[in-house]
């Protein structure tokens, strides 16, 4: 077999892989009894993951330069990222919930990219003169990577929302640690022997997250200052049972799960468009010239920016933060293909792209 | 004298006014989060504008495409986006302001906020009481353990974990990633490092284009953009001669790279640097770059029979889009009653020759030649010309150390901090910790720490807490 029809065999096969693995991840949701469902989702997944990065490595093979120079190139690297940073949350959040919101975004791109694309963009072609730099590699490897991340961060902060709709949320895990004291009611709850949390390492997804969120709902808004402060309650209760850990919800640890892969995907993000920068004051002479596409990167680098400090405002508490992440994720989206629809530039594709 | 005394003493009390104004209102709401949050959505939401309205077009082309009736969506006429300034939106004043504004704020953010939790993370406390872990959510208590060995256990564990550990008597505090706390710092500080570089490029740099014929030597003169105090960076004293400028083309026939061969001359002629610039490989000198962008055809040399060369231009045709093309025109007898038109698309070697009627009567490659009009033309070279992207950037050093400093800042942004305490009473040991932005893997790390510290807590054992003072430091809380 060749390198071309094994990619091409591979393209398919990763599509199909992700097709099932989708409708896995969704059955395992509807049925949250049945064990196995979240286990063969998760070898789907890796499955996946193998077969687009063997199709990547033929392809770099057959065209002797790292893979990123075309349309099809970059969709299949992003929905291989994607796979990559599902593991990541998954393994992070312990929840069947994750694949549920990746695995269909990884299946619509390769299914974009295998199914729709016209076949002559499927094929390597020599670079063009300004592309001839090991920059391409650093540059756009690094803003793939980037927007995988962001990408499933904010499918994270929108599962985040349709978990917690209508509840008002305390966010737990910023960059000055809001969240991290214990809830006034939780102690009170605990105090009166209700409640009894299990201090054994219990899965993640089985802790009650309705109780604790909507405990939550009852703090009251303080005066508006800048930086969320939580008070720790003063009430003096005798305590008749001992410490144990209060355990985050599983709204909370979605939450947080989403907040940590944006917080990997900003910096990837941050590295990518200064290597974009530097190559472009290298090569044209401008590190910035407000072309579309850099516009659109320095716009998803705000939009995410103000995400993180909308984390640590008060007043901005709650599903706020997570309503602008989840907006992130069409941000990225115009920013990966929908500028190009604006005309050409450095940053096209070719095709209509 | 007496004169300036009581204006200055009103000016005193003018500068006092003015310092609390700006102390007690004006810095917080710089330092305000909400406006810094407000700034960055409104800087991405007027950037979104640039990319929709195209930018730089002449008069006429907004006039067609942003007619006044109708106008689209009711009011984007073309006189509204000329008005704003929409044709231009990064270099209007508004947008400017916007940036300035942004960089105030970053300013004010940084020394008024960020400063001082730096301060306050740096310090902190061994708790030294029971009821102090009450208000940690990762607080436990675990009894059974050995007076003496539970805190060295723990420190022990700890130190796998990379923690910093200190120890005092019963108490014990131990604290990871203090990187993350300072990563925004340099964040932030690196950001406005960027902007300063920026600024010094904008007023001491300029851009400059030249078209230039291989064999031909310029002086650095077609200046399109240049900051007020431009002036001493335009090269007085060098030219630069290009030896020559070919373009590879790969064998399907596609450009494959496109190189200039360029020395550079002082005053008096002599070569002081030379280099063969491509796409992506500039050439540099005394703090001016050469960039290797863009290309044409400037002439044809060529002769008659057993005639002397003759250079003679040609000029790019217009083509509506489709292609570049240039031509010349050839006479063909000394009167110049008869000619042909010359007609080349690239520098692969090839010309069209066609006659006064228009249709095509030979196709001449270089160094070869055809009977035209009875005479014998013999093509000897397409003069291919460079175009140049010339520049100069005093604040570049400046900018890529603040870039420098921006990816090391937003990977430490990454860290989370960790801190742990732990309080040894009898045989009973308390321990709680937090963390700021790892929260669940925090969680995990430490239920997987109070394993380690077995047996699990009995029910039936009360902890009478001290309700009355609460010494608890919080450091990060501002």
């Amino acid at each position: 077999m060749d390198l071309v029809s094994l990619q091409n065999w591979l393209d398919n096969a990763s599509f199909a892989v992700l097709f099932v693995t989708m409708l896995t991840y969704w059955v395992g949701v509807a049925f949250p009894k049945v064990q196995v469902l979240p286990t063969v989702g998760a070898t789907g997944m890796a499955i996946a993951n193998v077969g687009l990065a063997a199709l990547l490595g033929a392809r770099w093979l057959e065209a002797g330069y790292f893979p990123l120079s075309n349309l099809y190139e970059s969709l299949l690297f992003i929905a291989w990222g994607i796979t990559a940073v599902h593991f990541l949350a998954e393994t992070t959040s312990q929840s069947r919930l994750v694949g549920a919101f990746t695995a269909p975004v990884a299946m619509g791109i390769t299914a974009f990219a295998t199914l729709s694309l016209p076949s002559q963009m499927q094929h390597s072609e020599p670079l063009v003169p300004a592309l001839k730099s090991n920059w391409l590699m650093m540059h756009v490897s690094v803003m793939l990577l980037s927007y995988a991340c962001l990408m499933v961060g904010a499918l994270l902060a929108i599962a985040f929302l349709i978990l917690t709709r209508g509840q008002a949320v305390e966010l737990r895990g910023s960059s000055i640690g809001t969240g991290a004291y214990r809830d006034a009611r939780y102690r009170l709850r605990r105090a009166g022997q209700e409640v009894a949390p299990p201090a054994t390492v219990a899965p993640q997804a089985t802790v009650a997250p309705q109780a604790a969120v909507a405990l939550a709902a009852e703090e009251p808004v303080t005066a508006s200052g800048n930086t969320a402060v939580l008070n720790p309650p003063q009430a003096a209760t005798s305590q008749a049972a001992p410490l144990t850990p209060q355990r985050l919800s599983l709204a909370d640890t979605l939450d947080n799960v989403s907040y940590r892969i944006i917080g990997l995907g900003f910096p990837l993000l941050t590295i990518g468009i200064i290597a974009g920068a530097v190559w472009a004051n290298e090569a044209w002479g401008s590190y910035w010239s407000w072309d579309p596409k850099e516009t659109w990167a320095l716009i998803t680098w705000l939009v995410f920016a103000a995400y993180l400090h909308a984390r640590i405002t008060r007043g901005w508490q709650g599903r706020r933060p997570a309503i602008i992440a989840a907006s992130g994720f069409l941000v990225v989206w115009v920013c990966y293909l929908g500028v190009n629809l604006l005309g050409k530039g450095l940053h096209s594709y070719g095709w209509f792209f | 004298m007496a004169m300036n005394e009581p204006s200055s003493a009103n000016s005193k009390g003018g500068f006092t006014i003015l310092k609390r104004y700006f102390r007690r209102e004006l810095l917080p709401l710089l330092a305000d989060l909400r406006l810094a949050i407000v700034l960055l959505l409104a800087i991405a939401l007027f950037s979104v504008s640039g990319t929709v309205i195209e930018q730089g077009e002449t008069l006429a082309f907004y006039q067609a495409n942003y007619p006044e009736d109708p106008a689209l969506f009711g009011f984007l006429s073309w006189k509204v986006v000329l008005t704003l300034g929409l044709d231009h939106v990064y270099r209007t004043w508004w947008f400017l302001a916007l940036l300035i504004l942004f960089g105030s704020s970053l300013t004010a953010c940084t020394f008024s906020r960020q400063l001082p939790t730096l301060k306050a993370a740096r310090k902190w406390n061994y708790y030294t009481q029971p009821r102090q872990f009450e208000k940690l959510a990762l607080s436990a208590e675990v009894d059974g353990q050995p007076a003496n060995a539970a805190l060295a256990n723990l420190s022990q564990v700890l130190q796998t974990k990379r923690y910093l550990i200190f120890q005092d008597g019963n108490s014990l505090y131990a604290r990871r990633g203090i990187a993350g706390r300072i990563g925004p710092i340099v964040v932030h500080a690196s950001m406005l490092i960027v902007l300063v570089g920026s600024i010094i490029g904008s007023m001491t740099g300029f851009f400059a284009q030249e078209i230039v014929p291989s064999g031909q030597t310029f002086q650095i003169q077609n200046i399109f953009d240049a900051g007020p105090w431009a002036k001493s960076q335009i090269p007085k004293d060098w030219s630069v001669h290009v030896n020559r400028f070919w373009i590879d083309y790969t064998p399907e026939g596609a450009i494959d790279q496109f190189y200039s061969d360029l020395s550079v001359l002082d005053q008096q002629g002599n070569e002081v640097d030379r280099k063969t610039i491509h796409v992506n490989e500039p050439l540099r000198y005394h703090g001016v770059t050469l960039y290797q962008a863009d290309w044409g055809i400037a002439g044809l040399r060529f002769h008659f029979n057993n005639s002397p060369k003759f250079d003679l231009p040609m000029v790019q045709l217009e083509t509506g889009g489709k292609g570049r093309l240039w031509g010349a025109w050839i006479p063909t007898n000394p009167d110049l009653s008869d000619g042909v038109s010359v007609l080349a698309r690239d520098l692969k070697g090839t010309v069209f020759v066609y006659d006064g009627g228009g249709s095509l009567t030979a196709t001449i490659r270089e160094g070869q030649s055809a009977e035209v009009n009875g005479v014998q033309l013999s093509i000897d070279e397409i003069i291919g010309s460079t175009g140049l992207q010339i520049k100069a950037d005093p604040g570049i050093p400046v900018v890529y150390l603040g870039f420098g400093l921006l990816m090391i800042g937003v990977v430490m942004s990454y860290v989370s901090h960790a801190q742990i305490w732990a309080l040894q009473e009898g045989d009973r040991l308390y321990l709680g910790g937090r963390s700021n932005r790892a929260q669940v893997t925090f969680e995990r790390e430490i239920l997987s720490v109070l394993e380690t510290l077995q047996p699990i807590p009995h029910p039936e054992n009360e902890e009478q807490g001290d309700k009355t003072s609460d010494r608890t430091p919080s450091p990060s809380m501002q």
